[in-house]
């Protein structure tokens, strides 16, 4: 048989079906990774509109746009979605989903259907929290949500219960994702890709999930404390009943801190694919990078308390804390000198990917020296709860997780959609973006220096602080108007961009081995592995072309996918993978309806919500794979 | 298959056990995080349990948990039976297994709303954290159970490769769930010391 008729053969077996149905029954890596990107896309305006209005409302002093009682939600909103409903699902949900696999040569996550069932979980949250906001309910403590501001007695109605379930729910689909990634970067690897073999990419999101597996328990104890609080009585929070008001705080830090590597760590993982492409140069130093990943979320584990200086803690738990957060220091150093020597050592090109992670560096290490700041007590315990927090953090996660996500909507649109970005547009819309975003963040800096603290709806002249917030303001309006470009250009270029090639940037992973858009079946053969940067590999891409001249490797006879053991690579089985299903969105919508009837207080209807997700499940696993008796 | 048949060695656990243990890891970061905050307020409390509130009893929960813990025995020969298709052996291992794991459950049941005649969640903290790390346990003794009635039923209609996957899965997270009540009965009844 000819390598035309075997790709055949693997479009048939992996055809998604036409039209919705086959979104909605889709458990293709890549069609979830794009529904994950549309929806963080609309999450990510949501939480765009709510900074601008918090913006506007901060222009000048005394203004009254908002009211107190809606700027309240209207951080709180901005600060949840663009953690838990933009930055996770946009890195792990959208580009790991759509990249991993094929980074690794797979054809498919370990777990597709669970990969489906996190994103219809994941939508659900969205819209159970969003609903809030509608029914003027919206959580109004802050993303952090500090108790006793959050508990019954100060903040009564739904909108905290609104908080603790949506956080449940959203966490569920996230731990799905973290198992699901981990899964598959361990096991389902093609046979040859040892670790030291693996994309620094892939370290990256190893690095993230691992994060996200061990640091959202932390988070669902506490909001789970926080509901039984509010609507069972508990006193978990209670100090007149022997609770804790900083219980929730360790425990929300516990999860929070290490959350702060979870959204910049796949940014690093992004970087280092833009990198070697666009320097045409192996990342200096692999191993130590490699490492760095991993060790910056787990020093990331223990530096929590450093969000709690100002709360009376024993002098000598603020100094462990204060010398654990230095450690962090050293990998993340490790990583951006890295970067640095492979711009510099190579033959750096800065188009529009590289110019946004150039960016990056600039923000991360901007970031990264006022975070070393906050080391020295006395000077945390004057700034906490000031404006040079806020100046501080969003340079960390709109410069560090945010600017490299729109390098990699650059760097692999001409992969997901065949077509090359229009340039000049897109090196305008990074340079707009980089001005806008320092102009809105570094004023902040000062204000917060000047005394200004944060969470206030409004301020009164005469305090020197005017100028500086509306340059703020200024700077928002332009960042905005440079993620409307960088958005419009891609637009654009769907429809009116030159044909991109298989791999227009000659890039270092396997995803530039296989045509844009890439097929269902992901790797007509199975590809052969010799090193991180396999298509740069020029032998083994041969060789897997006599392979599939020849049919080997070309696993055509089923749903098939190899499985290798974790650290070495060796091909170890075939599995055969599900098929596309409906399960995951009826098991979704079950556990929506748990969570609404939960809000509502209507135990018996949890109840019998519940035995609808038991059923659901059946159904799930009444589905088995085509086999023989064992 | 037989291309790449050649030369295959059977790489350890199979996906399915792999996404078990992320289960496992994720759930035993949770109940981690229960205890933290048990020991966090113990050691903010002044008394533990606080004045008025009942110690909890010692001997039967420890000896029920120790009960409970033996049906890794069974679940686990139920495991291996299936790897070598003794269908039947395996069938009347998981009924072992089950009929220890719901008598269990059972009495537990019925000492939790024992107990809550005596205290209730809302009196302090100390029975917050209490009612709820044992309520937590039960509930995962709970699915435990759910899921090896489930098994049953699929081992009813005979053996397949999923099936025999499914068995292990089970297997290790009863594992899980008996190391788990071990751990959280032995941190309940540190109240006593």
């Amino acid at each position: 048989m000819s390598a035309a008729v075997y790709e055949e053969r693997l479009e048939r077996m992996w055809q998604s079906r036409p039209g919705v149905l086959g979104w909605v029954m889709t458990t293709d890596h890549k069609r979830i990774g794009l529904l994950y990107f549309w929806t963080t896309l609309v999450l990510f305006a949501a939480g765009g509109a709510e900074a601008l209005l918090i913006r506007t409302q901060l222009i000048q002093p005394n203004q009254h746009l908002v009211g107190p009682a809606t700027y309240d939600e209207l951080f709180t909103m901005h600060g949840v979605t663009m953690i838990f409903f933009f930055i996770i699902p946009m890195t792990t949900g959208a580009f790991g989903n759509y990249l991993l696999p094929l980074m690794i040569g797979a054809r498919d996550m370990a777990f597709p259907r669970l990969n489906a069932l996190s994103y219809w979980i994941f939508l659900g949250s969205g819209l159970f929290i969003y609903t809030s906001l509608f029914l003027g309910m919206a959580p109004n403590a802050g993303w952090f949500d500090y108790v006793p501001l959050a508990s019954r007695q100060f903040d009564p109605g739904h909108a905290i219960d609104f908080y603790c379930l949506g956080i449940i729910f959203n966490g569920l689909a996230s731990t799905l994702t973290a198992g699901n990634f981990i899964v598959t970067i361990l096991k389902l690897r093609a046979p040859g890709m040892s670790f030291n073999r693996m994309p620094l990419f892939c370290f990256a999101f190893l690095a993230a999930s691992w994060g996200l597996l061990f640091a959202l328990p932390s988070l669902s104890a506490d909001t789970i404390f926080l509901f039984l609080d509010r609507n069972i009585g508990t006193h978990f929070f209670d100090v007149a009943k022997g609770g804790s008001t900083l219980l929730w705080q360790h425990l929300f830090w516990i999860f929070g801190h290490p959350e702060v590597y979870i959204l910049i760590v796949p940014a690093f993982g992004i970087a280092t694919e833009i990198i070697p492409a666009f320097t045409q140069r192996r990342v200096v130093a692999f191993p130590l990078v490699a490492v760095a990943e991993l060790l910056v979320v787990f020093i990331g584990f223990g530096v929590w308390a450093h969000h709690m200086f100002a709360t009376g803690m024993p002098t000598v738990t603020v100094i462990f804390f204060a010398a654990a957060t230095a450690a962090v220091v050293i990998p993340s150093t490790i990583q951006v000198f890295a970067w640095c020597m492979t711009f510099i050592t190579g033959n750096a090109q800065f188009k529009t990917p590289l110019l946004f992670i150039a960016g990056f560096i600039f923000m991360f290490v901007a970031g990264g020296l006022t975070g070393i700041m906050f080391l020295a007590v006395p000077f945390d315990q004057q700034v906490t709860d000031t404006y040079f927090v806020i100046a501080h953090f969003h340079y960390i996660i709109f410069g560090a997780a945010v600017f490299p996500i729109f390098g990699g909507m650059y760097f692999w649109f001409p992969k997901v959609t065949g077509k090359l970005y229009f340039e000049l547009p897109g090196q305008i819309s990074f340079w707009i973006i980089f001005l806008g975003t320092n102009l809105l963040f570094f004023p902040m800096h000062l204000v917060g220096l000047a005394g200004m603290p944060r969470r206030n709806y409004t301020y009164p002249a005469g305090l020197g602080w005017g100028a500086d917030n509306l340059a703020e303001t200024i700077g928002s309006y332009i960042t905005t108007v440079g993620i409307l470009l960088l958005l419009g250009n891609l637009v654009v270029s769907y429809f009116r961009g030159p044909p991109a090639g298989a791999d227009p940037w000659h890039g270092a992973t396997l995803e530039w081995t296989i045509p844009s858009p890439p097929p269902e079946y992901n790797f007509a053969v199975i590809p052969k592995v010799s090193s991180a940067y396999a298509n740069w590999d020029v032998e083994d891409r041969e060789e897997d072309r006599r392979r599939l001249a020849e049919g080997v490797m070309v696993l055509d006879e089923g749903h098939e996918q190899p499985v290798s053991s974790p650290v070495d690579g060796w091909f170890a089985e075939i599995a055969e993978m599900p098929h596309d299903s409906l399960w995951p969105i009826v098991l979704a919508v079950a556990l929506s309806v748990v969570f609404v009837l939960l809000l509502l207080h209507l135990w018996m209807g949890t109840a019998f919500a519940l035995a609808g997700v038991m059923l659901a499940l059946l159904g799930w696993h009444g589905e088995e794979p085509e086999e023989t008796d064992a | 298959m037989s291309d790449y048949a050649a030369g295959v060695r059977r790489g350890g656990p199979g996906l399915a056990v792999w996404g078990m243990a992320m289960l496992v890891a994720s759930e035993a970061t949770l109940f981690g995080t229960f205890i933290g905050s048990y020991y966090y307020l113990r050691f903010g409390a002044q008394h533990w349990p606080p004045p008025g509130t009942p110690e909890p009893r010692v001997v039967v929960p420890l000896i029920l948990a120790g009960v409970l813990a033996t049906t890794s025995l069974p679940m686990q020969l139920a495991a291996m039976a299936a790897r070598r298709a003794r269908l039947w052996a395996a069938r009347l291992l998981l009924v072992w297994a089950l009929v220890v794991q719901v008598g269990y459950l059972v009495y537990e049941v019925h000492d939790y709303a024992r107990q809550l005649q005596h205290s209730a969640p809302q009196d302090n903290a100390y029975s917050s954290i209490y009612y709820t790390l044992l309520g937590a346990d039960h509930v995962h003794v709970a699915v435990g159970i759910v899921l090896v009635v489930w098994l049953l039923w699929k081992l009813l209609r005979g053996l397949t490769t999923y099936r025999l996957g499914a068995v292990q899965v089970v297997a290790f997270y009863w594992h899980a769930v008996n190391l788990l009540t071990l751990v959280v009965v032995g941190v309940l009844l540190s109240a006593t010391l």
